[in-house]
């Protein structure tokens, strides 16, 4: 058909229910806010891996939702979880991203989490052990065991990644995701693994439009390296696998690095239990990406901003044992292609970057078509289907009207 | 030190701010060419984050040349980068064969598609600053570099870039 009117352009395709969502859901902000409180609140979220806390004492930064957390690791080694806020007057209690409660803070001791606002000290479990001037002020109406830190749902899991929930009674971590991360079990969890890259991407877009790209590999027509390196037929015949909670994995295939000029094999350096260049790839709902391409692993967490805006915390990972010239093939073998000035990851945000600008708060609604159907195959658009079909679930929205409540959808679809 | 009537670390400057000028007009070739063959470069990092140093891009003059030769098949922002740098020090070897030189940089992004070119193009961000640690060979005839390590600063790098910064 040619070029439409305003009203064929506003018709539903020719396509299934469920082979289609309305733009909304990536741009009301209604909708962002539901998916904040229905979604990322409920949720696991893994927020950064152990190796970034490798001594005790040592703590990170983070957040969900909005919400503040410090996840520190205690003098039993064992890594905790708390809201980042002061339960005296709200200050947020760690201010650096990242470093070590061994030293003393100009208010407060060393092995302690100070807020630097009154002074109030709490240890690595999250029990208040000091209030200044406690007597004076709360005589004996209040005292340190009646206050103590919002402690979280926290496991380190999965290849040592650091999980945290909001939620007091999540569905439990293995159950979760536990399936979907089998593929890479036995790789992930051989031995130590260790972060060698971080960067941040803050992108004028909805998270979802950065999972979706992390779900669909039809946009390999995007990226120059992927086309040359990748289409084959075993490439054709990787497979996208649904899972139970929204999760997809893509089957892997060996890839032909040496067919992008300047680029290797990386079959020397793969990770453990894992055949050369091989491609392993673990969507997670609400927006997470564990790759694993051979030998480095790279892992996205989205934190939504806005309903268009998304911060992307990119990382790279090795092995711990790595010797300095391993790691530093590990590294580029990450970074030329995935990293900041790499050759795919540019394209992929360049990608996402002009969906939000089309896909604008308040813009007007229209239909975005995930209705590629290959049997499930790398060009399928059935990862996109499942994640949508539990998204709604979670809302209680329809994905292709969201002001509808959530209908199971065709069969078609549950038969995936 | 003079050599030829001309002062060493004025050449060394000059050179650095040439570099400059042909990355701008992203005259890549040129730009390889004041690069001597042994030349290496590296865009690096500290994240307090992960507590680390990090590469986030590495290459031989050979895997740059590669890398320039390829980009016109790879989907890029085409938005202009600017960089501005100042020379702060130049310290030439005892032997007079090479030279090491600090400078400080920033680097505006001028946009043209990278977002919704209708409101955006003609705006200039700000898009990275650090510094070049700069290691330069020292003929008789030539200034070349040997080595260049860029040291950013930043770590929130939104969409990055294709191009050699
Ligand atoms: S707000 Fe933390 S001690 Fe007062
Ligand atoms: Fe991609």
């Amino acid at each position: 058909m040619p070029a439409k009117n305003h009203k064929q352009w506003l018709a539903d395709p020719p396509l299934q229910p469920g082979e289609w969502v309305d733009s909304r859901v990536y741009s009301d902000p209604r909708i962002f806010e539901d998916e904040l409180k229905n979604i990322f609140r409920r949720t696991w979220i893994p927020v950064c891996h152990e190796s970034e806390l490798p001594n005790l004492y040592d703590f990170r930064t983070t957040s969900i939702a909005r919400e503040p957390i410090i996840v520190c690791r205690g003098p039993d080694n064992e890594v905790r979880a708390f809201l980042n806020v002061c339960a005296h007057r709200g200050m947020i209690i760690e201010r650096r991203p990242s470093g070590s409660f061994l030293d003393g803070q100009p208010s407060g001791n060393p092995k302690r989490m100070t807020c630097m606002f009154h002074a109030w000290q709490y240890d690595l479990k999250g029990n208040c052990v000091y209030i200044s001037r406690e007597k004076e002020g709360y005589q004996d109406r209040l005292c340190k065991e009646n206050v103590g830190l919002r402690r979280l749902r926290c496991e380190v899991k999965f290849g040592g990644f650091v999980w945290v929930s909001l939620n007091d009674n999540p569905i439990p971590l293995e159950e979760w995701c536990g399936k979907p991360f089998e593929c890479l079990r036995k790789s992930l969890e051989a031995e130590p693994l260790e972060v060698f890259h971080y960067h941040k991407a803050i992108i004028p877009t909805n998270y979802k439009l950065w999972h979706d790209t992390n779900s669909e590999f039809y946009h390999d027509f995007m990226h120059y390296h992927n086309r040359v390196t990748g289409f084959n037929d075993a490439y054709f015949g990787r497979k996208n696998e649904s899972f139970e909670h929204g999760h997809v994995v893509v089957g892997t295939f060996e890839v032909n690095y040496d067919k992008y000029e300047g680029f290797e094999s990386r079959a020397a350096l793969s990770f453990p239990y894992l055949p050369p260049n091989q491609w392993y790839m673990i969507d997670l709902f609400p927006g997470m990406n564990f790759n694993l391409r051979g030998s480095a692993l790279r892992c996205d967490v989205v934190t939504p901003l806005a309903p268009d805006k998304v911060m992307i915390e990119f990382r790279g990972l090795g092995l711990k044992r790595d010797t300095e010239e391993e790691r530093q093939t590990r590294v580029n073998h990450h970074n030329s292609i995935w990293g900041p000035f790499g050759r795919n990851l540019h394209e992929d945000l360049l990608g996402v970057t002009g969906q939000g600008a089309t896909m604008l708060p308040g813009s007007e609604p229209r239909r975005i078509l995930h209705g590629r159907r290959e049997n499930q195959t790398i060009h399928d658009e059935n990862g996109m289907r499942h994640y949508y079909s539990e998204w709604g679930k979670w809302m209680n929205r329809l994905p292709r009207d969201p002001a509808q409540p959530y209908l199971a959808p065709a069969a078609a679809d549950a038969a995936e | 030190m003079t050599r030829n009537g001309a002062d060493v670390a004025d050449v060394v400057r000059d050179t650095i701010y040439r570099a400059t000028l042909l990355l701008d007009d992203q005259k890549w070739e040129q730009w390889l060419d004041l690069c001597d063959d042994s030349f290496h470069y590296a865009i690096k990092s500290f994240s307090p984050e992960i507590n680390r140093d990090m590469t986030y891009f590495q290459g031989s003059r050979k895997d740059l040349a590669t890398m320039v030769k390829l980009l016109p098949k790879h989907n890029t922002d085409h938005s202009p980068l600017r960089r501005h740098t100042t020379v702060y020090t130049v310290d030439v070897a005892d032997d007079g064969k090479t030279a090491s030189a600090v400078s400080s940089f920033v680097v505006y992004q001028n946009l043209l598609d990278g977002v919704n070119s209708h409101i955006d193009a003609g705006e200039s961000r700000l898009f990275l600053v650090g510094r070049y640690i700069d290691t330069l060979k020292l003929e008789d005839d030539q200034v070349r570099f040997i080595k260049r390590e860029v040291r950013l600063d930043n770590r929130r790098l939104d969409k990055g870039s294709h191009w050699p910064i």
